[in-house]
């Protein structure tokens, strides 16, 4: 019990230290997950702490993520009423483009690294943490490699969305706030949200309503694709 | 102590862990999506039917969104038992994230772009 409490702490503790970290220098990349995750691996490596024997010490942590799902649900329903109107539109083009990225996932992951856990995994990367790892534990992928993913698309998207984007000519807040929201998620929208409110907001509309249909219709595309790669012919 | 704080917190614990359940049950009968997706739509309709109040789920749900990617941690350092994976294939992970990330961005953003200027010339032919 001591011993389960004390690793919760440090993580607690190394996560606050990094979130202040990235307060103040106000840095996309030091991402205070991925800061945590870095100090925690070699304090394992040096104490000789498995990671099955820190999951499960820290099991209670892990288990928030079931009622942080469902806390998503609050966003969702307060964007439900601005897309009334347009619900159509965000709807058939948000469901496009997640189709679209989890081929594209799924298919080059297995052309480049063929191993299916690891093609589950970067399948549902663009979608929110909690929600992408419940649907890698779902379709039997690799969630390690998921929370790592979903962290490196946030970060492209973040950093490179809004100039790409300006470069192709896609510049109004609607089109990029949907267009980063639905890629990179949190990290992408609490970036884009301080080029304008109407950016913010539509990126957070992208990022619930994508990790809905993701969670909808991709283990429909990713169990069908694991069961066509690995039944032999 | 602000008593309204807690008694709201005390509120939003209540109304999102019967949601998880609800959800969880929903799973167990009809499998599908995991539990707590369920759950996120169970609260959905709950708010929508103003069956539990919202004004009392925001500060405490701000809360939560705003702190809860301390809870992934442990599934990350799950990564220390991958590394010969990393070694290996590291590169062509990034690789795929890359391009499937701005093949999104591109899609997205170029598609709400075009139809959004053809709806708006519909909505003023309409009116």
């Amino acid at each position: 019990m001591l011993s389960a409490l004390s690793y919760i702490l440090l993580t607690i503790i190394i996560y606050q230290i990094s979130a202040w970290c990235q307060r103040k220098t106000s840095a996309i990349w030091l991402n205070p997950m991925l800061l945590t995750i870095s100090a925690l691996i070699p304090i394992m490596l040096w104490q000789n702490i498995s990671f099955q024997y820190y999951f499960a010490q820290t099991k209670e942590l892990s288990n928030l993520l079931e009622p942080a799902v469902v806390a998503l649900g609050y966003p969702l329903y307060q964007h439900l009423k601005t897309i009334k109107y347009h619900w159509r539109l965000f709807l058939s083009v948000l469901t496009l483009g997640v189709a679209v990225v989890v081929v594209i996932s799924f298919t080059l992951s297995m052309a480049l690294i063929n191993i299916p856990e690891v093609a589950i995994a970067l399948s549902y990367k663009s979608v929110t943490t909690p929600i992408g790892i419940a649907l890698t534990d779902a379709s039997g992928g690799n969630s390690a490699i998921t929370a790592f993913a979903i962290i490196l698309a946030g970060l492209f998207g973040a950093l490179l969305g809004p100039s790409w984007l300006n470069y192709i000519g896609v510049r109004s807040a609607k089109a990029q706030g949907l267009a980063i929201g639905a890629a990179s998620h949190a990290l992408g929208t609490s970036t884009i949200s301080k080029i304008s409110y109407e950016h913010g907001a539509y990126g957070s509309l992208a990022l619930i309503v994508s990790a809905m249909i993701t969670a909808i219709i991709g283990p429909l595309l990713v169990d069908n694709f694991v069961l066509f790669y690995t039944t032999p012919l | 102590m602000n008593y309204v704080i807690i008694k709201n917190a005390l509120y939003s614990i209540v109304a999102i862990m019967l949601c998880l359940y609800l959800g969880k049950t929903v799973h167990h009968a009809f499998g599908g999506l995991p539990g707590s997706l369920y759950g996120m739509i169970v609260l959905n309709i709950f708010l929508y039917f103003k069956m539990i109040n919202a004004e009392r789920l925001k500060a405490t749900i701000e809360w939560i969104i705003k702190h809860m990617s301390v809870c992934f941690v442990p599934a990350g350092v799950g990564i220390i038992d991958h590394f010969d994976l990393v070694a290996q294939h590291g590169l062509a992970i990034v690789v795929v994230i890359f391009i499937s990330t701005m093949a999104l961005v591109t899609a997205v953003g170029l598609m709400v772009e075009k139809l959004s200027s053809a709806s708006l010339e519909n909505q003023s032919s309409d009116v």
